[in-house]
């Protein structure tokens, strides 16, 4: 589809009682997006795979906590129902092959060397703790010296931030955060501020010991160009590269050779349809990584793929169904790639539509966005803090129904009526016009009521 | 998608109560056909004595976990800022009741206890790395210690430089008494070069072979032999045994839920006695709660499905409709584990490995000498065994003799040296004993041999 048909087009939702389908139709182009096409020849109940979804949800936050439709839901009751029914059998039969089969769907889909390659734990959280844990021992083991630096980009997730303080800068290391402008206007701007940190870490004969990237940052939504900082840390010999690419796999490509880190971790239940939770930790070469879960069990040694794979008794159920998430996935056209694009074409026209109407700009720009858009609040709700934002949150969550995270960004010097808020809104297959239309809606309505941030001083 | 219900009803409304003190609704308590329709999903036709190791979950308590999740499906932002936080807390609160804990910040929800331990060692760990202990500094851990926790000491302590005291307690046992004295002289011996013990880690249930840990008497000669902490490890404690944290006195202190006190997998509690000392500890997977308290941060470690853990509430109820509650519940477990050790013993002429007294819901029973189980692949192929063959579903335990010419004999005079992990949970019924007795008797009928197993890849 062009752009021209983007912005001519009026999308009119038409809910089939009879068959239960929606079906998309363009009242001006005849041109139906191919994955509509899809949905209707092969029958892709989309309201009844979400039907579980509260509908009085204006939902257009599946970053956060990402989405599993009805099949999987149910492949995964399965596999519970298996261990309450015999769970000595699951355990020594069943259980260890099912993860196998899970790490072998994983390496194909994100182009690994081998399953060895591939872990399997809760969250890119744990992910990350396994990486800086290990970044800790080559401290204390001497490997890396005190004082030598770690890179991590200030938009960083907030619980990477902390893991890095607990783990990295307890053991002695420095931190050197990646300061980026925001709005942003391209990689350029991104790569030349990472250039600038890597250079500073080198400062005073210290060594850059560890570089933590994100693919994906989460607040502001920026997809990173990770090939490229990858690249300059190879060229600076940086020991532990490590990508943070929570986001990733189910919105963008990811393809773990060309990208060419040591460590690269994604959750599937964001936007894998996947059930919480499940993520993956890529390990370039597991072999001489030495890494450990820091859940140590009898399989403490063999490899962090089987450690992971171990963790004591506890529910390994969302761990087994990536090949049931794939199989959904794979009866929409063109599979992953065609949700991908139809998320982020749908994505961008929702964003441009927000933002014509409020009067507002976008925070990232649109080649820069995935799944994901940021999109500029009216100056005039007064967005003064982080806490604003909660209960901003909070209040279209309440009283208009509209789930949706929103950034604070603070004003530089000088700026006249700045956008100190932008709205992180996603797409995934289950969202419709109206969601957005709602959203719209709950916006406008605070402004003409007089809405600002203020009242949440009181 | 079963039983999960339609968006609208509010499983909350019902757990508005304290449920520890809440009497069941009617004048009768649970009935025994009631019971075993709770346990219905169990696989028909298996003679499960196997309790101990993985748990089992009343159907009530999978509905109950279902409308957690389905909450959490529905509307996953709202559940996780309005829903998930306070829930913890409610278990938090109700468990603290349970295991007579001074304070809520002292209870935290982990997974299980392998995570604790992971907990408790790192914490360890970082006292090395940082100067608090110096190399050399011991942790005392018993030799039966579960293997997840051996290696998380190998994991954590070794790799910082500390060393590892072992201490071997006799088996079979015959009193209290044997174990203190076999403690202390182990811990004596351990600290015989100077070395500073910092801290012990004692099984208050040991896992195999099962026995009774006289805990509140070993916390006590930990103190008199200066070891700085002390870390119970009580996997199988909760729901089997009665528990008092404060009267054993210990630094730390893990249970499971999930294997006797009917939850889900998976969920353990960890106590830490509120002190100087334990407030530096911390959970490994590390958010943005980090530096709360371990509580804190343990009730949220990233986006994943804590329903498991959000279940304490119900299973109060559930076990309340029992005559009795919990404590009838262990008492009946414990008698009936016992009256099938002793009729099982009597069958194939042999003994329980320890008194009943030392039993908890789980009784260790010699198997005919005439089996051969003569390693720990013997036991295991035998288990598989068993499974496969005669669908009994039994840990078996390998139990080297100290010395040739002396052991425990069977009535054959054959030495005992396997002996069978039977648990009793309120599903299990005489027939799943008689079963397994049968399955053993054949097998010494049929001239059974373990050396005609082959271990399985």
């Amino acid at each position: 589809m062009s752009s021209d048909d983007l912005s001519d087009n009026h999308y009119h939702h038409n809910t089939d009682e009879e068959n239960g389908t929606i079906t998309t139709t363009e009242t001006l182009n005849n041109h139906n997006s191919s994955l509509c096409k899809k949905i209707n020849l092969f029958h892709i109940d989309i309201r009844s795979e979400f039907s579980h979804h509260n509908p009085t949800v204006a939902r257009i936050n599946n970053g956060s906590f990402g989405s599993c439709p009805t099949s999987v839901i149910e492949a995964q009751q399965r596999y519970r129902l298996r261990f309450f029914q015999q769970p000595d059998a699951f355990y020594l039969n069943h259980l260890k092959p099912s993860i196998l089969r899970s790490r072998e769907a994983i390496k194909t889909l994100i182009n690994a060397n081998h399953v060895d390659e591939i872990s399997i734990v809760d969250n890119a959280t744990t992910g990350a703790a396994i990486v800086l844990q290990h970044v800790k021992w080559s401290f204390f083991e001497s490997k890396f010296n005190a004082g030598d630096t770690a890179v991590m980009l200030h938009y960083a997730y907030g619980a990477v931030k902390r893991s890095v303080e607990a783990y990295v800068t307890r053991a002695g290391g420095h931190v050197i955060e990646v300061k980026m402008p925001y709005p942003v206007t391209s990689n350029n701007e991104i790569i030349r501020s990472f250039k600038n940190a890597l250079e500073l870490g080198k400062l005073n004969n210290r060594k850059v010991r560890l570089a933590v990237i994100d693919h994906i940052t989460s607040m502001p939504s920026v997809v990173i160009p990770v090939k490229e900082l990858v690249k300059l840390c190879r060229e600076e010999g940086v020991d532990c590269i490590f990508v943070d690419a929570a986001h990733a796999i189910g919105s963008i490509e990811v393809d773990v050779q060309d990208i060419g880190a040591d460590f690269y971790t994604s959750n599937l239940h964001k936007w894998l349809f996947c059930p919480p939770s499940i993520a993956f930790l890529h390990c370039r070469n597991p072999e001489l990584s030495n890494l450990h879960h820091p859940v140590v069990s009898h399989e403490y040694g063999n490899g962090i793929a089987i450690e992971s794979s171990w963790v004591g008794t506890r529910d390994y159920s969302a761990q087994l169904v990536v090949p049931e998430a794939l199989e959904f996935v794979n009866r929409f056209e063109d599979g992953l790639d065609g949700i991908r694009k139809w998320n982020h074409e749908k994505v961008v026209e929702m964003a441009e539509m927000l933002v014509k109407v409020w009067g507002t700009n976008l925070g990232t720009p649109l080649d820069m966005c995935s799944s994901m858009a940021m999109v500029g609040l009216p100056a005039c709700l007064g967005i003064r803090s982080d806490s604003d934002t909660l209960k901003l949150r909070s209040h279209l969550r309440d009283c208009f129904k509209v789930e949706v995270p929103i950034y604070y960004k603070q004003p530089k010097d000088g700026e006249v009526d700045p956008v100190t808020g932008y709205a992180r809104i996603s797409h995934q297959i289950y969202n419709t016009v109206d969601d957005y239309y709602r959203f719209r809606d709950a916006i406008c309505n605070l402004v003409s009521s007089g809405f600002t941030c203020k009242v949440f001083q009181d | 998608m079963g039983e999960i219900r339609s968006h609208g009803d509010n499983p909350e409304d019902d757990n508005n109560h304290n449920h520890l003190q809440k009497k069941p609704k009617f004048s009768s308590f649970i009935t025994q056909s009631q019971i075993q329709q709770e346990f219905a999903h169990h696989q028909p036709g298996v003679a499960r004595i196997n309790n101990g190791s993985f748990g089992s979950c009343p159907g009530s308590i999978i509905a109950a976990q279902k409308r957690w999740q389905l909450k959490f499906l529905q509307q996953p932002d709202d559940f996780f800022f309005n829903q998930l936080p306070a829930q913890i807390i409610r278990s938090r609160t109700l468990i603290k009741n349970l295991i007579n804990a001074d304070d809520i910040s002292e209870v935290s929800i982990v997974d299980n206890a392998t995570t604790a331990a992971a907990i408790v060692l790192q914490h360890v760990g970082w006292a090395f790395a940082e100067g608090r202990f110096n190399k050399g500094d011991a942790v005392v851990m018993l030799h039966c210690a579960f293997q997840a926790v051996k290696k998380s000491i190998e994991a954590y302590v070794t790799r910082a430089g500390g060393s590892v005291i072992v201490v071997h307690l006799p088996f079979p046992i015959n009193s209290n008494e044997e174990i203190l004295s076999e403690f202390r002289l182990g811990l004596a011996k351990g600290k015989s070069n100077g070395r500073k013990v910092r801290l012990a880690i004692i099984d208050h249930i040991t896992s195999m072979p099962s026995v009774i840990i006289p805990v509140r008497e070993l916390v006590t000669i930990c103190r008199e032999e200066g070891v700085n902490q002390v870390f119970v490890d009580a996997a199988h404690a909760v729901g089997s045994i009665p528990v008092d944290v404060q009267a054993i006195g210990a630094d730390f202190y893990v249970s499971n839920l999930h294997k006797w006190f009917f939850c889900p997998p998976s969920v353990a509690l960890l106590y830490c006695r509120k002190s100087s000392l334990s407030s530096d500890l911390h959970h490994p997977v590390v958010s943005h709660e980090y530096g709360n308290g371990l509580a804190i941060e343990s009730a949220w470690i990233g986006t994943r499905d804590y329903s498991s853990q959000m279940l304490v509430p119900e299973v109060i109820d559930f076990v309340n409709r029992f005559d009795g509650g919990i404590h009838g519940i262990i008492k009946r477990n414990h008698d009936a584990v016992i009256e099938m050790g002793k009729m099982l013993a009597k069958s194939w002429g042999t003994n329980l490995g320890s008194p009943p007294e030392m039993c908890p819901s789980m009784a260790m029973v010699g198997l005919p000498s005439c089996l051969g189980v003569l390693s720990d692949d013997d036991a295991l192929n035998l288990r598989n065994h068993l499974r496969d063959q005669f669908r009994v579903e039994v840990p078996i335990h390998y139990q080297p003799l100290k010395d040739a010419e002396v052991g425990p004999r069977d009535e054959g005079c054959g030495f005992i040296t396997g002996y069978a992990r039977i648990s009793h949970q309120v599903y299990n019924t005489i027939d799943d004993y008689l079963k397994f007795r049968d399955a053993v008797n054949q097998m010494m009928q049929d001239g059974f041999n373990c050396k005609m197993l082959v271990s399985r890849e």
